[in-house]
Order: structure tokens, then C-alpha cells, then sequence
């Protein structure tokens, strides 16, 4: 293939600042070089190796300090003008390692919620964007309503359950819930960003330092992808936070929704992206019938057709997104609600499409496509697992109620 | 409905054996395969706990010796006139389980139904190979040596290409055969296999299938080489490595036929491996249910169990239902192998049921494939969760889509009866 990305998928690389097109220019090169360039090496050893390329990508490239405010240290990306920009970047680092992609969306999400609720948090504020300055690689774990149990009546967000509570006690805000599942890294997390529901039931957000005493964590997980981030269950036993660790706001929840939606879409486009080089040199080398090159075959053709018309679209579906959720994307008249219905709607297809694309490339790599060798499987793994873990529960029924609350107005759904 | 087994299957169809098989198969794989089988993915390499497992099944109970004749200490049953159905039968139960475990043991029949199945008898080598199957408690693999490094699944398109693109080779010299090739990807390969059954040309190019050879050699034939297992994304019982063939010699009458002959024998192949892979996949899903009914029960959505969701109903009832179409077609799939003998039936070798055959095994494929990734969403963030079994079988599913020529040449098998394609 002679026709880069940027060319064959187009993007709005002239809505782009310079300073944004130099990080996206440097992850790439690091994506090339650190990771798939060494790709065997990666899989051979996945778990150190994945812990030394993040934190060159995190620490010395600094992209553990973009999403934090400028005045402090940071790049200042936590500002909503540059969701674009954030999710660009994070599809270059899922086209190299999703793992790696999907650590840096929960830290840009992080970021973003804590400074947009940021009034009367200042000191939490700043202390947390000291503590991301350290030479230290962070790693914030998310931990979202889902599946319910039988005989466990919760508070709802949506539907979906809200498995942890927070009581306001003289000593301060206490955490209370038992075997909670985390999106990813809940064995190593040092801050769980936990959705929880107050007394009233309202959903809100509470930020728990891993090390809090409060906090049980169980044995590691084991997961289809997104491997190096072990997860494990969580408990919060009577789990203490301070007041300014709890934010109540009613938009902050649909605001971390459609965060994740957009980040996590731009890890999975970038592993998608590269299913498609790694597809297009496997169509180039391979042939059919003896002596005809598997792209030059009409029925094979019209496979790598579908696989580059999915990831066009989710490509197109992005940056829609990301345009929505920006500041000018108030053009659209829609309020946090109808944002977060569009970021749920739009990062489930963007998911499926992804998930699709690999599915159908793997067929024309045969057994190929599931050796780890080519890394093809791991991809398919990874996007996979990002794509169940949003769905939250209920494959897309809680996606599709959001969607038809918002457009039909349904009130019992 | 009570039990994962009341899904639908044409009770006519089954085998005499069906209930006594699957009572004690089941009762073996409930204790020996299914408590250590999310701990198989991290054994794929050294099948420490996989292969006392496979001794059990395969030589304890008595599996490996199935197609040989009763002389010779096996069961009889490639004289039967229901191996297609037995084997569905065996093949879904162990893939509920496993289906890496039921790859691994449906492919030591394969090479050798090419002699044992009517009118391709060779009872010289039956007689030859039996004790290394029949003799023994510890399991024995075999392994068909079909797809090399350029084109794999050209070597089973034996109806359009008849093994011209095969390039291992076999010479004739005095009364032996050699025998020169790279192979890769078998099943039972990376140091499993005991036996290959090797497809070989003896004149690279030609489209006569005269020219298409099916020879056995034994693994530890001088000249042999083999790699380590692949490492791949599921399947972890299944092991698939490189095999060379540098200069190996072995006997003449190892060829399972001779000309013509051969190239009929091995095509009759690729329909026991669809119907096999179906049932494979029948298996696996039903074990999905199995899970997927747990959780649905005992999981809430707004508080009420998940199942009493009506969207989320209409999703989990979408799987349920294709499970069991695919079922009623893996059975028909089975029959139409069986009826092959009756003045009703195909030949094995015809283009119609190898058309047929193909395109359930497709169809079936696609099903699973899209709904063991539907039943990973329904679990939401437990979707990836080993526990639940529900990735593992996604994950090992996936290849069953790929393996043997993958879904493009099903496409083209299909499209080729049922269109009267003759380019394709």
C-alpha cells in the first residue's frame, strides 16, 4: 500500500491546530518505531514491554500531562475545544496498542470532568495535577453502572445499576458497594473514577485514591484483551472520600458517557486502522487459484471493500462526534443530554463498525488472521473488549432505550 | 424449555449410539475437561493439563479407535452406516466443552477415513496403522498434512484447481516413496501428531488428478521436521506448527490408493470436516446458552432480571432461535454424509453435496460468529470476563469460521452448484 491513512481515510487535518498536529505527528512516530515496528518482541513479552512503551509514550513524551491545565504543568487538552484533537491522538496510540489507548482515555476523561467541575475543588485539582507531573505512570480506572444482581435492588443510571452508594456521614462522604467491575486495571488503579448514587438515588462521581484503606480489590481477572490492564473486582467498605472528591453535578455522568464513547471510539478506530494496513499487505502478498493476488479476486475485493467502508464511516462517525461534543458543536442546539445520546449511539456503531471490519478481514487471512503472529487477533480481542465493556449490559438494549428516550420521548423504558 | 439439550434435532436422524454415547461422553467431560478448560489458554504450549485429558477421552474411553474394525480392536464404526452422525454427536459434546479438544480429536480421523470409508477401503494399511491407535491408553494423534505456505486453501479446492497449486512433492524411486515440502497450520501438528496423511504431487503443476497423491508418513520418519506450536488466540488444545519434509522415505503401499483414486478419497474429506465443524459449533453454542441463561437470570436490568427485559429478550431469543435452526441443519448436514451409500444419497465426492455441505457449514459459522459476540455484549463488562466461559468459546469459534479454505471458498462451492459456475 503506497497511500497513507490520512489520504485513504479522510480527515479534517485543516481544522487542526499546529501544536495538535505535532503530538499526533509524534505519536505516530512512536507507534511506528516503539510498537509496531516490534511487533513480535511486543508479543512476546507483552506485559513488561507494554509497561516500558506506555511510560516512554506517558513520561517522556508527556502524554500523561496533556490533559492537564496549563497554568499547572499541563498541555491544557482537558479543555473541550480539544476532544478532536484527543481523540486523533488516541486512535494513533490504539493503531499501535489499545491497552495503551484505552489508559490514556480514562486519564483524558479524568481530567476533563475534573476541571469542568472544578469550582470549589481547586486544592483536589492541584494536587492531582501534581501527582500526574510525578515520573510516574498513572493509572485511573473507571467504574460504571451495569448489569444488576438478583435480590440486590440499586439505584439506576439509565437502566443500568449503580452498584455503589455514598453516604454523607459527619465524618464526610462514605463509599459502600462490593464487587464492582471496573472498565480495565482495577488491579493496579491508583484513582477509581467511580460512578455512585447519593442518598436520593442521583447518579454522581466519586474519585477514590487506589490506596485508600477502604478499598478491597479481588484476583486478577482474566480478560479477552486489553490484557495489560488486569482488572480485578472492587469493594468499597465504608470507603471515606473528602467532599471535594464527590461531584454531584447532574451533567457530570452523561458527561463521562460521552467522553469514554469518544475516546474509546478513537482507540478502536486506530486499532482498526492498522487491522487495515496489516489486511492490505496480506491482500498484496497473497494469492488465489495459484496465481492471482487475493485483491485482484472479486469476491475477496469486495471483502477488503466492506472492511474499508467500515472504517471510513467510523472514521467520519468520530470526528462528527468529537465535532459535537466541542464548544462549536453548541451549533447543534443539543444540551448534555442529547450529547450524551449522541456520543452513546454514535460510540456503539463506531464499535460495531470497528468490530465488524475485523471480523470480516479476518476471513481473507485465514488461519492467519488468528495467529498471534500478525496481530490480527489481538486487535479483534481488544476491540472486542472495549466494545462489550461499553455496552454496559444487556448487549445494546440500554443504548437503544437511551436512543429512543431522547427521540420518542419514552418515559417507562 | 428445561435443558440445553431439548434444542431441535430430527430425533430420526440420530445414531444408535446417540444416548449411550453421549450419557458417558458428557459425564467425562463434565469432570475432566470442563473444571480446568479456562485454564487451557496459558497450556497451549506444553498441554500439561490438556493432554492427561485427551488420554482420558482418546485412549481411556476408547474414542481414537472408533473408525478401525472391530479385528483389529476397534469399534467399527467406518463400516457403519451412521459415521457422520456419530461423529456430529461426538463433536458437539466435546465442543460444549472445548472445541479446540474436539478439532484435535475429529482431525486423527480425518486422514484415516481416506482408507477406511466405502468403496476406499485399504485394508494393507488399516491393518498397518491400527495398532499405533487401537494398541494403546495414552492418546495418539493424526493429522492431515494439507496446506502450505502460499495459497493454503487452494489445496482444498480440489473441485476447480485438482491439486494444481500443491507444491510437495512425491518421487517414486525402487519401491519407496520420497517425499519433499513445507507444510503448515495442520491440526495436531507442533508435536502432536503420531501420522500425517501428507496430499502431494507427483508432477508439480499437472491438474490431472492422477497426479495427486495421498501418502501417509509416520511422524518420526527420518526426514521430518517439525516447529513448535503456533501461538493463536484460542484453541489452545488444538496445536498447529510447520512440518518439513526434507527427502522422506517411506513405503509405496503407504499411498493410500493411487491415481485417481486418491484425489477421490481425500475430496470425500472435506465434507466429514464441514459437518465435523458444524457440530463444533452446535456445541459450542449450546454451552453459550448454558451461561448465557445463568446470567440472564440472575443479572438485572432496572432491577428485574435481564431476560424479562423486552429488548433485551429480543436479543438473547434471536440467539436461542438460531441455535436451534442450526442445529436441525448441522443434523441434515450429518445425514446427507450418511445417506451417501442409499440409492437416495449423494456420492461424498459429488458437487452437490460438497455445495450443500459447505454452505450450512457457512451459514452455521456466520450465526455463531455473530452470536457468541452478541452474547459477550449482553454480559456488558463481564462480556470479556473468562469466568463466563462465553469469550472463550467466542474466541475459539472464530478460526472454525476461517480454517478449511475459510468462507470465501464455501462461497464459491455454493455458488458453483447451485449456479453451475465453472470458472470459479
Amino acid at each position: 500500500m503506497n497511500r497513507s491513512l490520512d489520504y485513504l481515510f479522510g480527515t479534517a487535518v485543516g481544522d487542526r491546530g499546529e501544536d495538535a498536529q505535532g503530538v499526533i505527528s509524534l505519536v505516530r512516530q512512536w507507534a511506528e518505531k516503539e510498537v509496531i515496528g516490534n511487533r513480535l518482541d511486543y508479543q512476546r513479552n507483552y506485559a513488561v514491554l507494554f509497561e516500558e512503551k506506555a511510560r516512554v509514550l506517558a513520561l517522556s513524551m508527556g502524554l500523561q500531562r496533556l490533559a492537564l491545565p496549563e497554568g499547572q504543568g499541563g498541555f491544557g487538552w482537558h479543555d473541550p475545544g480539544h476532544v478532536a484533537d484527543v481523540a486523533a491522538v488516541l486512535s494513533e496510540v490504539g493503531r499501535a496498542d489499545s491497552s495503551t489507548g484505552v489508559l490514556l482515555a480514562m486519564n483524558y476523561a479524568l481530567f476533563s470532568i475534573l476541571t469542568r467541575f472544578s469550582e470549589g475543588r481547586a486544592g483536589l485539582v492541584e494536587a492531582m495535577t501534581a501527582s500526574y507531573l510525578d515520573d510516574e505512570l498513572k493509572i485511573p480506572s473507571c467504574a460504571l453502572p451495569g448489569p444488576g444482581s438478583m435480590g440486590r435492588e440499586t439505584p439506576l443510571y439509565k437502566g443500568r445499576s449503580i452498584p455503589a452508594l455514598v453516604e454523607s456521614r459527619d465524618s464526610g462522604p462514605t463509599l459502600s458497594g462490593a464487587n464492582i467491575r471496573p472498565l480495565a486495571a482495577g488491579l493496579r488503579a491508583d484513582l477509581f473514577l467511580a460512578v455512585c448514587a447519593e442518598e436520593k438515588g442521583r447518579p454522581c462521581i466519586a474519585l477514590v485514591p487506589g490506596d485508600n484503606p477502604g478499598i478491597e480489590r479481588g484476583s486478577e481477572v482474566l480478560t479477552t484483551g486489553l490484557n495489560a490492564l488486569a482488572n480485578a473486582d472492587i469493594s468499597f467498605v465504608e470507603t471515606e472520600i473528602t467532599q471535594e472528591s464527590l461531584i454531584k453535578k447532574p451533567e457530570a455522568v452523561p458527561m463521562l458517557f460521552t467522553l469514554l464513547n469518544l475516546f474509546l471510539g478513537g482507540v478502536s478506530l486506530g486499532a482498526g486502522m492498522n487491522f487495515f494496513e496489516i489486511l492490505g499487505g496480506w491482500s498484496d502478498s497473497r494469492v488465489i487459484g495459484g496465481s492471482t493476488p487475493l485483491k485482484e479476486n472479486p469476491l475477496c475485493a469486495s471483502v477488503l471493500a466492506d472492511v474499508a467502508e467500515d472504517i471510513a464511516c467510523s472514521r467520519l462517525l468520530l470526528e462528527d462526534l468529537a465535532r459535537l461534543v466541542s464548544p462549536s458543536g453548541r451549533a447543534w442546539s443539543l444540551d448534555t443530554e442529547g450529547q450524551y445520546t449522541y456520543a452513546v449511539m454514535i460510540g456503539a456503531r463506531i464499535q460495531k463498525g470497528i468490530m465488524r471490519a475485523i471480523n470480516r478481514g479476518m476471513e481473507l487471512m485465514g488461519s492467519a488472521g488468528y495467529a498471534k503472529e500478525w496481530h490480527a487477533e489481538k486487535h479483534w480481542r481488544d476491540v472486542k473488549t472495549i466494545q462489550s465493556l461499553l455496552c454496559g449490559v444487556g448487549a445494546e438494549a440500554p443504548v437503544k432505550m437511551d436512543t429512543a428516550r431522547f427521540f420518542y420521548d419514552c418515559r417507562e423504558i | 424449555m428445561d435443558h440445553f439439550d431439548e434444542f431441535s434435532r430430527p430425533l430420526e436422524y440420530l445414531s444408535p449410539l446417540d444416548k449411550h454415547l453421549r450419557t458417558v461422553l458428557r459425564k467425562y467431560i463434565e469432570q475432566e475437561v470442563m473444571p480446568l478448560r479456562r485454564r487451557y489458554d496459558e497450556d497451549w504450549k506444553e498441554h500439561a493439563l490438556i493432554e492427561p485429558a485427551f488420554d482420558r477421552i482418546m485412549g481411556g474411553l476408547g474414542l481414537q479407535k472408533a473408525l478401525f474394525p472391530q479385528e483389529y480392536g476397534g469399534w467399527g464404526l467406518a463400516g457403519s452406516d451412521y459415521i457422520f452422525r456419530f461423529a456430529y454427536q461426538l463433536c458437539e459434546e466435546l465442543g460444549r466443552a472445548d472445541t479446540g479438544m474436539a478439532v484435535a480429536l475429529a482431525v486423527t480421523f480425518w486422514p484415516l477415513l481416506v482408507i477406511h470409508l466405502e468403496p476406499y477401503v485399504n485394508e494393507r494399511l488399516i491393518a498397518e496403522f491400527a495398532p499405533m491407535f487401537c494398541g494403546t491408553n495414552k492418546a495418539v494423534f493424526a493429522a492431515n498434512a494439507m496446506t502450505e505456505p502460499q495459497g493454503g486453501s487452494d489445496i482444498e479446492n480440489m473441485g476447480l484447481l485438482k491439486g494444481r497449486t500443491i507444491h510437495t512433492t512425491a518421487r517414486l524411486e525402487g519401491d519407496q516413496w520420497v517425499i519433499n515440502g513445507h507444510k503448515l497450520w495442520p491440526t495436531n501438528s507442533g508435536g502432536a501428531a503420531s501420522l500425517f496423511g501428507v496430499p502431494c504431487t507427483t508432477r508439480p503443476g499437472s491438474a490431472d488428478t492422477d497426479d495427486f497423491a495421498f501418502i501417509y508418513v509416520p511422524a518420526d520418519a527420518k526426514g521430518v521436521t517439525q516447529g513448535g506450536p503456533y501461538e493463536k488466540a484460542g484453541m489452545a488444545a488444538d496445536k498447529n506448527g510447520d512440518i518439513w519434509f526434507d527427502d522422506v522415505r517411506v513405503p509405496v503401499w503407504y499411498r493410500a490408493h493411487g491415481p485417481g483414486r486418491d484425489a477421490e478419497a481425500f475430496y470425500q474429506l472435506i465434507s466429514f470436516g464441514q459437518v465435523a465443524s458444524t457440530a463444533f459449533l452446535t456445541g459450542a453454542m449450546m454451552n453459550v446458552y448454558e451461561r448465557l441463561y445463568e446470567f440472564v437470570s440472575t443479572r438485572t436490568y432496572r432491577n428485574r432480571p435481564l431476560k424479562e427485559n423486552d429488548a433485551v429478550a429480543g436479543v438473547i431469543g434471536r440467539i436461542a432461535g438460531d441455535i436451534d435452526i442450526c442445529r436441525i441443519l448441522g443434523h441434515e448436514a450429518a445425514m446427507m454424509g450418511d445417506r451417501r451409500n442409499t440409492p437416495y444419497g449423494l456420492p461424498l465426492v459429488s458437487e452437490e453435496l460438497v455445495g450443500k455441505i459447505r454452505n450450512i457449514k457457512d451459514f452455521v459459522s456466520d450465526r455463531a460468529v455473530e452470536n457468541l459476540g452478541k452474547a459477550m455484549d449482553v454480559l456488558g463488562c463481564y462480556g470479556p470476563d473468562r469466568d463466563w466461559d462465553i469469550e472463550k468459546h467466542w474466541r475459539d469459534i472464530k478460526i472454525i469460521q476461517l480454517w478449511m479454505g475459510g468462507k470465501q471458498l464455501c462461497q464459491m462451492e455454493s455458488a458453483r452448484y447451485f449456479f453451475n459456475c465453472e470458472t470459479l
